[in-house]
């Protein structure tokens, strides 16, 4: 059926082409097709059903509206019950041609156990503000692993904004969200971030003082990239002392080499 | 045997309390060493991690080194662990090698020096990196890495923790070593094109789910990639594009491209003395003006994916744009130690120097495998940055450089 302005300019093309006797532009039709299959597609079925969607995302770069289309109608599948492997499907092509426009769709998995990881496959990829909002958001109203992989996401993002939240979250009692929020302090790498992770390094749990002090090494890492050499040779210094690991207080010697110009 | 040590090892009960010891220590036979062996204060100490058929091989090749004790092997299927135990017990003669399903408990032990892995492409960077981060060296298995950022990311590690890192790769010098000799030494002129062909990319895989053997952990297998149902296909072993491998499947690895790309370009790229950069440009078949999938060099050299090779093909009179040269110092750069890529691997890490398949080398290796399977991907020409190692403009082939890992997975 005519969905839009697109299709509809397609088509007639396509007719105008078959009268003047050239080959007709029959993609339009087979990607509706591929559409209708996706609807109830799954694993186990022939995936070549979905190739014409594939073919007019390739097709579709440097046309905006042709790619603004094909995310609209993919975001729209997110919205009903098709199954699993379609929803990550359709998750892996947004990862490529979403936009702000595709994260409301792309949000409302964020808290869904099994389709989670590949809305975060979509949004952490997106440089789209909207969609590291979206996991920022998600974030306090998930739990467990599915807050951990929101929580990694933010980290790969490096989210600033997140900073508040993430350091509240150095107390939490699921471990794993306490050693991904610490990782993901690491890469935002801030002065702040900075701070958080200095304390936290101090009184962490023995059985989270590898993750302390890596977030803590990271974090250094990233403020020699920024340029901020003081304060990433302040970690340095703090990560050289006696009760570290040998193998971070080598680290910890190599970054202070680094951020003297030496190596 | 778990993983986790269960008893007071000489190397830990040194590091805990000192040499002067305020009790009497019995030093046994073992710790000491003998004809055959060095002293254990004198070995690697080393584990495995990923022992299918590759890994094991691999294993075997580390066991034969006397400098080496083997401790502990790893892997998610309870056939691979087994067989590989019973590979170190033979060679020592005893039951005493641990086994563990899940790396890190390798990991979290401070009495290993380094590991050796041969996992599935998927979880290299991420078992490399826990490795690395915990004071371990690591031997991996080609290709390098399941994306370009995961490649760079484990350079970085390797290089802040002070680590040595090997890949694996042993065709660079052992079987393309005499003609990349060639190249380096100008014997066959100024180079401007060459040719490897390692195969094809992998697909997507919607194979339909099975029942889960009691011999694997699926979950684990997964890993980081997105989830989906088990099927044997996905995750054996399997050689080839057939569909039978995880070699076959985009979520797991690169195809061809990167496993045979890792010997091929591996190959190429040392001869022609690329090793340390990469392409600026990319331009994958077109069934038009472009037969192959093409790599440009700055130095005007342009790598073709077709032809077999590597080989090589010397400017006939000037070419504009081709400042090539050959590069002779690496004439000298070679397999240290004894016994090829291993025995590298351990000279490094007693001496520090960087190994001769460098992670850093590996890595520029893998990308430009990584490079090609995102040009057939997007079916266009790809301009390439090489040094901030990023696509200038492209917004779309820049979202393909990495993956965003399952929960709790992260880098």
């Amino acid at each position: 059926m005519f969905k839009t302005t697109s299709t509809i300019i397609a088509l007639l093309t396509a007719s105008i082409l078959v009268c003047c006797g050239l080959p007709a532009v029959a993609a339009e039709a087979d990607v509706d097709k591929a559409f209708d299959a996706l609807k109830t597609y799954d694993w186990g079925q022939d995936r070549n059903l979905l190739k014409p969607i594939d073919d007019a995302i390739v097709g579709s770069h440097g046309d905006a509206a042709a790619q603004k289309d094909l995310a609209s109608r993919l975001a729209e599948v997110l919205k009903t019950d098709a199954p699993q492997a379609a929803k990550d499907f359709v998750c892996r092509k947004l990862s490529l041609i979403g936009s702000a426009a595709s994260v409301p769709a792309l949000a409302g998995l964020l808290p869904d156990e099994k389709l989670s990881h590949m809305a975060r496959y979509a949004l952490e990829r997106m440089p789209a503000a909207e969609a590291v909002k979206a996991m920022r958001d998600a974030m306090p109203k998930v739990k467990g692993r599915v807050k951990v992989g929101v929580i990694n996401s933010l980290g790969v993002r490096r989210d600033a904004e997140s900073t508040a939240s993430l350091v509240a979250l150095l107390a939490d009692a699921d471990k794993e969200v306490v050693s991904a929020a610490a990782a993901a302090l690491g890469e935002i790498g801030s002065p702040e971030a900075a701070k958080a992770l200095g304390d936290f390094q101090k009184k962490a749990p023995e059985a989270l003082r590898p993750a302390a002090a890596d977030a803590y090494l990271a974090c250094a890492e990233r403020l020699l990239a920024d340029g901020k050499k003081a304060e990433a040779t302040a970690i340095y210094k703090a990560l050289s002392a006696g009760e570290q690991p040998k193998h971070v207080r080598m680290a910890a010697m190599r970054g202070m080499l680094s951020a003297t110009g030496k190596k | 045997m778990s993983c986790k040590p269960t008893r007071l090892t000489r190397r830990r009960f040194l590091k805990t309390t000192g040499v002067a010891a305020a009790v009497p220590y019995v030093i046994t036979s073992a710790a000491l060493g003998g004809e055959d062996r060095p002293p254990a204060s004198e070995r690697i100490v080393m584990a495995g991690i990923g022992m299918g058929g590759r890994g094991r091989g691999d294993l075997g090749a580390f066991l034969g080194h006397k400098e080496v004790q083997v401790v502990a092997v790893c892997d998610v299927r309870k056939g691979a662990q087994n067989a590989a135990k019973n590979m170190v017990d033979k060679r020592y003669g005893n039951q005493d090698c641990a086994v563990c399903t899940d790396f890190r408990e390798v990991v979290a032990r401070d009495d290993i020096d380094a590991i050796v892995t041969a996992a599935p492409d998927h979880w290299h960077a991420l078992l490399s990196i826990a490795a690395m981060k915990s004071g371990k060296d690591v031997f991996c298995e080609k290709p390098l890495s399941l994306t370009i950022k995961e490649g760079r990311a484990m350079v970085d590690t390797a290089r802040s923790y002070g680590r040595i890192f090997s890949c694996g790769s042993q065709r660079v010098l052992g079987d393309y070593g005499r003609l990349a000799r060639e190249v380096q030494s100008g014997k066959l002129g100024q180079i401007h094109k060459c040719f490897a062909d390692p195969g094809g990319p992998p697909r997507p895989c919607n194979l339909p789910g099975q029942p889960i053997p009691d011999d694997i952990d699926w979950d684990l297998w997964l890993g980081p990639a997105p989830w989906a149902p088990y099927h044997p296909f996905r995750c054996s072993a399997a050689y080839g594009l057939g569909g039978r491998g995880f070699r076959t499947w985009r979520d797991y690895s690169g195809g061809m491209m990167t496993d045979w790309g890792g010997h091929k370009f591996g190959g190429a790229m040392f001869a022609l003395g690329l090793d340390h950069t990469g392409p600026v440009e990319i331009i994958p078949p077109d069934g038009k003006d472009h037969k192959w999938l093409m790599y440009k060099f700055e130095c005007g050299i342009e790598m073709y994916v077709g032809g077999g090779g590597p080989r090589y093909e010397a400017a006939k009179g000037n070419v504009p744009g081709l400042t090539w040269e050959p590069p002779k110092k690496l004439l000298e750069r070679n397999y240290r130690g004894h016994g090829g890529l291993p025995g590298d691997f351990l000279y490094c890490v007693k001496t520090r120097e960087l190994p001769f398949r460098d992670v850093e080398y590996a890595h520029r290796v893998a990308t430009v495998c990584h490079l090609g399977n995102i040009a057939y991907e997007l079916k266009r020409p790809l301009k390439w940055d090489p040094v901030k190692e990023e696509f200038p403009g492209d917004d779309q082939a820049n979202r393909m450089t990495w993956r965003p890992m399952r929960q709790p997975w992260r880098l």
